[in-house]
């Protein structure tokens, strides 16, 4: 949920105690102050990512642009990846502006740490994005885990090898100290007389975190000795099938194998079942997909225990899921059973039900308690990655029904989270396979949804074939709640295309047949399209009257999606008639609904519009509360036309109060950021204000002003007008260390002045050319110089020559 | 006051001090102290403290002059490794750093860091 002091950081907390790489953190944390990208690289289950979540912890401090978690195990297409970081930076497309200018816009300017983790399988799309977005944002640093390096030129590859093993010398190594603690952790006491074969086991291990935690999961029933018998057998057996594999994956394997194997069937049949899930999942949503004639739905709590008690599992409070290694291992294992289509299959089914219940619960149903609706829509939100494995399995399996069913489903959440492009592009990809056993009036409404998606991306003229094509085919058919969303997007479309006429009479047919079913959520939509209609004819009342009517079927539905959209309206149409108090009466009402719904976008559009007001209203204060606030969120969602309002009203603000450069310097600001976005504004009130500054600051000052803003990010530009302190861009220069050399170091700084070699100043004192050569390097980090030359001409400078 | 090329021109910072077999490249006393202190400052950025080991494989050359130079200079401890390398060499080493133009070696060893002789002249 929104908050306004969002922490720092999404960092989960450490699930149990994280044990050695002391120096290994420690060298990491201090490579970020050069290096931008760093790529922790090794084979599955040697604990990249906890070794990865440690580093970040630990830089929280470093970042105040925050750390963010990027988990893309769950994905399975390359261009998810924008996609996923955007819903964690919470950026949202903005027209038809690529996904990668938003992350750009939100990520520019502040010093952000981005932790992408498992990124392997989709290794070329991260490689690209992480490129772009390096180059575009000086201040980003990225911190990455994958089985394979990125291999782009910023890359620094650092390979985490195994956990030290113990010898004689150091019979406490680190996997030793692991191990003793996971046993110990699960209630196992461990006698002094075994730790010898304790460190025999994690000399065959390899010293594997993941082999270590799965062994020392089972030293209840084992001792470490009959371990290393068990899994030696199966690692001879294991060799014989794959020799080119590493050895460490080998010794994994054999091991999550030999933990495998110690299940008890039914276990065993839950752990291969649970690797259809692509991310995380809770008790419910295991039981729904995972039972069967076997193994019932009462016996799926028990035995996920079990799986977590052996560390096959992992539990975190109320949501459950598995290591990538381990989810791979189980799925090879389903798929030899023959089992994996028939539980893909299943998994779609129960995200098909989950999400039609979500639909119903969010928006059919009517007269319901707001909360109950939060509640559904939020259930339905949470199930993306599993709506998204799911459609992918319905394109492999040719099952378009069933992906374009899901689609017209899970879309009505999407759209008000403002994702409807996403749905247009499943759709897309399932149109075009074989669809003659698709229900023609599903075919129609999937091409009125794709509609929808090419109209939040500006593609209007596509939209417009495919909405028309929509209303009309399915219009003779019973009303229901998807139907009333066809014409909504054909009504939205013409009007956007200024064909009036056209949208009024499918508006008045939506408007009549929604009354007679009562859906009134759709009702208030409509009815909001036609006070928007009266307003674009002046017709102030009308559109008042409309209003009104939008707002009581609003309220009786109860969404706080629909009531934040009408009480912006009230707000818009009570500026129109210059009662500006009651306006900002009715956008304050806006502002806690957007909170509600986490929907960052649309509440900067309201925030921005507050402060247009208040400025009116001669409120400065206010207005400046209101468009920080609004310019804050508009940059972290990237939605630069938002910006540019902000801007435009801090424009207006500046020269109300007699600040015409800084008027000047913001109009400017919004010109360039306009012309960026492809939106140029219309140049009537900036000709007005430059006459008024040449006039009154002087052609020369003026034309400055202008160049100057066009210059400035529009948080420079902004902050001219806030006076808030200005959150520099780049670091702030570093501090010079204090010069304070060493007397061995002055001497040989003016032996340099002198131009002697190593070899000469060493042989001068007497020390080895080696000694000198890291004298040197010594000199150079302590002034912060990259030659020889510079400390000559520095002890030149500092008249050492004479020491 | 100092041109670019003013400390070669004296006290014989342009003495030969090797030629690369490979390359026929000769390098002088200058590039050698210049690229040592360059070297140093790159391994400890990457890491490396004294008493520290790190692993060496290079073909002969001023590249490998170059490297075992800075290592020792750092305080750290030079294992070089014969050229063309064997991979069972670097196992069980529990040096950090490798320095070497064969990153593969790495696979499965303890080494954190590989830095090709070009990083070590950046």
């Amino acid at each position: 949920m929104y908050s306004p002091q969002a922490a720092n950081h999404n960092l989960p907390v450490e699930p149990n105690r994280f044990i050695g790489r002391a120096r290994d953190v420690e060298e990491l944390c201090a490579l970020f102050a050069d290096e931008r990208v760093v790529t922790l690289c090794g084979v599955g289950g040697i604990g990249k990512t906890r070794l990865a979540l440690r580093v970040a912890e630990r830089l929280v401090h470093r970042f105040p642009g925050g750390v963010r978690l990027v988990e893309l195990a769950r994905l399975t297409r390359a261009d998810l990846v924008a996609k996923e970081l955007a819903g964690v930076l919470g950026v949202r497309e903005e027209g038809a502006r690529p996904l990668a200018d938003g992350l750009i816009e939100n990520l520019r300017g502040a010093r952000t740490l981005l932790v992408l983790d498992n990124c392997e399988h989709l290794v070329e799309a991260c490689a690209e994005l992480v490129a772009r977005l390096v180059a575009s944002c000086p201040d980003l640093r990225v911190l990455v885990t994958s089985r394979e390096p990125l291999r782009i030129p910023q890359e620094l590859i650092w390979r985490v090898p195994p956990l030290d093993l113990p010898d004689a010398r150091r019979p406490d190594a680190e996997s030793v100290l692991l191990f003793m603690e996971r046993a110990t952790a699960a209630g196992i006491r461990i006698s002094l007389d075994v730790l010898p074969d304790v460190a025999d086991l994690c000399v065959a291990l390899d010293g594997l975190p993941l082999a270590l935690e799965l062994a020392a999961a089972r030293t209840k029933v084992l001792s470490p000795r009959q371990i290393i018998d068990r899994i030696g057998d199966r690692f001879t057996l294991l060799t014989s099938g794959d020799r080119t594999a590493p050895a460490r994956h080998r010794t994994l394997l054999a091991t999550v194998q030999w933990s495998h194997d110690l299940l008890e069937e039914k276990e065993k049949a839950l752990l291969h079942r649970l690797s259809v899930f692509p991310g995380d999942f809770d008790l419910a949503f295991a039981e729904q997909v995972c039972h069967d004639r076997h193994l019932l739905q009462h016996e799926v709590l028990d035995l996920l225990s079990g799986l977590v008690d052996k560390s096959l599992v992992i539990g975190e409070g109320e949501r459950f899921r598995l290591l990538a290694t381990i989810r791979q291992f189980a799925a090879e294992r389903l798929a030899e059973a023959g089992e994996s289509d028939r539980f893909a299959e299943r998994h779609l089914r129960e995200v098909l039900a989950v999400q039609a219940r979500g639909l119903r619960v969010t928006f059919e149903e009517q007269r319901m308690e707001r909360p109950d609706r939060l509640e559904a829509f939020q259930r339905a939100s949470a199930l993306v990655d599993d709506s998204r494995a799911a459609l992918d399995w319905a394109i492999r399996a040719g099952d378009a029904r069933a992906g374009i069913e899901l689609c017209l489903i899970a879309a009505a959440p999407l759209a008000v989270a403002g994702d409807a492009a996403e749905t247009a592009d499943w759709l897309g990809l399932l149109l075009a396979m074989d669809v003659s056993a698709v229900d023609p009036s599903d075919l129609l409404m999937a091409k009125s949804f794709i509609a929808y998606g090419l109209e939040a991306r500006d593609e209007l003229r596509q939209a417009r074939e495919l909405a028309v094509e929509g209303v009309e085919g399915l219009r003779a058919g019973a009303y229901h709640f998807r139907l009333g969303v066809v014409y909504a997007i054909a009504v939205r479309v013409l009007l956007r295309l200024g064909e009036r006429e056209a949208s009024r009479r499918w508006l008045e047919e939506l408007i009549e047949r929604a009354r007679a079913h009562a859906d009134r959520f759709t009702l208030a939509a409509a009815l909001l399209y036609r006070s928007t209609l009266a307003l674009a004819d002046s017709r102030l009342r009308e559109a008042q009257r409309h209003v009104e009517e939008a707002l009581r079927a609003a309220r009786e539905h109860g969404h706080p999606w629909i009531i934040a959209q009408v009480s912006l309206q009230l707000g818009v149409l009570a500026e129109a008639r210059g009662d500006l108090e009651a306006a900002l009466g009715h956008l304050a009402a806006a502002v806690p609904l957007n909170e509600e719904l986490d929907n960052r976008a649309e509440l900067a559009r309201v925030l921005s519009r507050s402060g247009r007001v208040a400025g009116q209203l001669g409120d400065f204060a206010a207005a400046r509360r209101h468009l920080a606030r609004s310019l804050a969120l508009a940059k972290g969602t990237g939605q630069r036309l938002t910006i540019a309002h902000c801007l435009s009203a801090l424009s207006v603000l500046a020269e109300k109060e007699g600040d015409l450069e800084g008027a000047v310097l913001t109009a400017a600001a919004v010109q360039r950021l306009r012309e960026s976005v492809g939106q140029p504004a219309s140049r009537a009130r900036t000709d007005e204000l430059m006459a008024r500054a040449r006039a009154e600051l002087g052609d020369g000052r003026a034309a400055a002003m202008w160049a100057k803003g066009g210059e400035l990010s529009p948080e420079e530009a902004a902050g001219r007008v806030l006076e808030q302190e200005h959150v520099s861009a780049v670091d702030p220069p570093p501090v010079r260390r204090r010069t304070v050399l060493t007397a061995r170091e002055q001497e040989i700084a003016s032996l340099l002045m002198r131009g002697l070699s190593n070899r000469a100043i060493g042989e001068e004192l007497v020390i080895s050319p080696a000694t000198v050569a890291r004298h040197i390097a010594n000199i150079m980090d302590k002034l912060g110089f990259t030659s020889r030359a510079q400390i000559a001409v520095w002890a030149a400078e500092h008249d050492l020559g004479s020491a | 006051m100092f041109g670019p090329g003013f400390l070669s021109t004296v006290s014989g910072m342009d003495r030969v001090v090797a030629v690369d077999p490979g390359t026929g490249l000769p390098l002088t006393e200058a590039q050698l102290d210049a690229w040592t202190v360059a070297a140093v400052l790159r391994l400890r950025k990457r890491g490396v403290r004294e008493g520290d080991a790190v692993l060496i494989c290079l073909p002969t050359g001023t590249d490998l002059l170059v490297a075992v130079n800075a290592v020792i200079a750092l305080g750290a401890v030079a294992m070089p490794l014969a050229y063309p390398p064997s991979p069972e060499a670097v196992h069980g080493v529990a040096a950090r750093v490798m320095i070497s133009d064969r990153p593969e070696l790495a696979e499965e060893s303890r080494v954190r860091v590989v830095v090709s002789p070009h990083e070590l002249a950046g």
